[in-house]
């Protein structure tokens, strides 16, 4: 997610939170691998819904990676329901890696 | 958390695959020790006893041992189904490991004489491949992936069969005379399934699955990995018809040439999932991969080899055949599985012991499950095994040849070392503390 100008302060909080995931196989971020692709919150029904991909289908530690996620999030928005959610579309390429996640992998 | 498809949900259990990584280590000693004691047979010709013993061991035991448990685990990953049967894996692995055990032995003991132990030996390596076989067939057959990468690994398994029976057909020919053909010429067309078609088709699917995933290579022209299953697949049934009908005519070599430029195709593919990777540092199992490479150029130069010698310089057939077949067994296949293992079994035993930890607790890396210094070390010593073991069957020298086994015994036992440290990992995870933060 390379613009995250239109989220909330606490949309933003969530994405920093989120940024402590790291993908086991790269031992990078997986906010900066750009895998993250929204993250909304409604306060109304206490719901936080996030949507994110996987930079290889098939990706043998994907739902690992996406309980980290809930459980990460959860832990902090304790009220909250925390619903994580994969999708393909679109597809990730490496446009979607930050300047941070590209010097991170070297 | 939504999650349709995902490959953890459909892992088989840790159980089916670790001891088939377990085994194959011990195997890779194993055969490392033999190269020693084997050296001066490997001197003498491409196909006595003992040479036969270690490429059973070396194929059954070390390559196709850790390619059954590997693909138990893959196939969820290349296919995005679950395993047809874990039953039917475990029926291979105890097969496998009793036929491989018993057609090393015989073959130590008494060349290709027909014993009653390699008759046995043979008969469980022939269950050991129909319940692979089956269990991969039957989970291809739920797939809707339909990759180029997934016909590889479905055609290498046709090939599988086919070179099991034409083995026990070899066997079976000595005893009852069916044709009368030699053993040595229907053993080229066992060795060209086994290794073509077999683990040629088998790696290159495999391979073009795993290297541009970790290499975070995308956008890559798939038209060289079809191009090379129409070359390796035709040159192979050209090379067993003309192997079999043909067998002492030189012209009969040109099969080569379409199955040289499918290898060369399938390098092509992975050198520009190189050229184009977002990971520029390499890590330990990706530098052994890319190590595997390079000595699988040396392959493909001593494959061609083995087409012009056979003409020029007739004396030196068996040498380069040697040498051709070192480089793919211990060189090319060995050092990519040295490193795939890297890739793979650190995080079958940390998806084990870590998955429903995360978040909760601090927990290590898959990297942290093994020693990356024993790693970088027998990265080292496996450049000098291979390419010393090469000069040594180039040259035919008995002590080159031995100094190249000691490497790779040094090898074979530092790899274990990490292996098993892996496999034997106990569980490290202290509750974590949450960092401040403010809402």
């Amino acid at each position: 997610m390379r613009d995250t100008s239109n989220l909330s302060k606490e949309e933003n909080n969530i994405l920093q939170i989120i940024k402590t995931v790291i993908d086991p196989e790269v031992a990078v971020n997986i906010v900066d691998l750009g895998l993250i692709y929204n993250v909304t919150l409604y306060e109304e029904n206490k719901h936080i819904h996030i949507l994110m991909t996987l930079s290889a289908r098939g990706c043998p530690v994907g739902d690992t990676i996406m309980q980290h996620v809930e459980v990460a999030v959860k832990s902090f928005w304790t009220d909250y329901e925390v619903e994580v959610e994969l999708t393909w579309e679109p597809q990730w390429n490496p446009e979607m890696i930050t300047d941070e996640g590209k010097a991170a992998l070297g | 958390m939504s999650a349709a498809g995902l490959s953890t949900k459909n892992a088989p259990s840790p159980m089916v695959v670790l001891p088939h990584y377990a085994l194959g280590t011990i195997a890779f000693i194993i055969a490392s020790v033999l190269l020693f004691f084997a050296a001066g047979d490997l001197t003498a010709s491409h196909i006595g006893p003992r040479v036969l013993s270690i490429v059973h061991i070396l194929i059954l035991g070390w390559v196709s041992m850790i390619i059954f448990g590997a693909l138990y685990q893959l196939i969820p990953v290349v296919m995005e189904i679950k395993l047809y049967s874990e039953g039917l894996a475990y029926a291979s692995l105890v097969t496998l490991a009793i036929g491989t055990i018993m057609m090393a032995w015989g073959f130590w003991e008494s060349y290709i004489a027909p014993t009653v132990i390699k008759h046995i030996g043979g008969t469980f390596l022939i269950l050991s491949m129909l319940f692979f076989v089956y269990n991969v067939l039957m989970s291809a057959k739920k797939t809707t992936n339909k990759t180029i990468e997934n016909k590889f690994i479905v055609t290498s398994a046709f090939w599988l069969l086919a070179t099991v029976l034409f083995g026990i057909f070899i066997l079976f020919n000595v005893s009852y005379g069916w044709t009368n053909k030699s053993s040595i010429d229907l053993l080229k067309v066992h060795a060209l399934m086994g290794i073509v078609g077999w683990f040629m088709l088998l790696i290159i699917g495999v391979a073009s699955t795993l290297m541009p995933m970790f290499f975070i290579a995308h956008q890559l022209n798939k038209k060289y990995l079809e191009r090379s299953y129409i070359l390796v697949n035709v040159g192979l049934v050209a090379g067993i018809l003309l192997l079999y009908f043909f067998p002492n005519t030189s012209w009969a070599s040109i099969f080569g040439l379409p199955i040289l430029i499918g290898m060369g195709m399938f390098f092509k593919y992975n050198l520009s999932a190189y050229k184009k990777r977002l990971r520029k540092k390499l890590d330990i199992g990706m530098k052994l991969s890319v190590l595997a490479f390079i000595v699988f150029v040396a392959s493909i130069i001593l494959g061609i080899s083995t087409l012009i010698v056979s003409d020029i310089y007739p004396e030196f057939n068996s040498r380069v055949y040697l040498a051709f077949g070192a480089s793919l067994l211990f060189g090319f296949f060995t050092i990519l599985i040295l490193g795939q293992m890297y890739k793979t079994l650190p995080f079958i035993v940390w998806l084990q012991k870590y998955q429903d930890k995360v978040g909760k607790f601090t927990i290590p890396l898959p990297s942290d499950l093994y020693s990356e210094k024993i790693a970088d070390a027998h990265y080292y010593t496996v450049i000098p095994a291979i390419f010393t073991l090469i000069l040594g069957l180039l040259i035919s020298q008995e002590i080159v040849i031995q100094i190249a086994a000691i490497f790779f015994v040094i090898t074979s036992l530092l790899y274990a070392y990490n292996t098993f440290m892996i496999i034997l990992h106990k569980e490290n995870a202290t509750p974590l503390k949450k960092p401040e933060f403010k809402k």
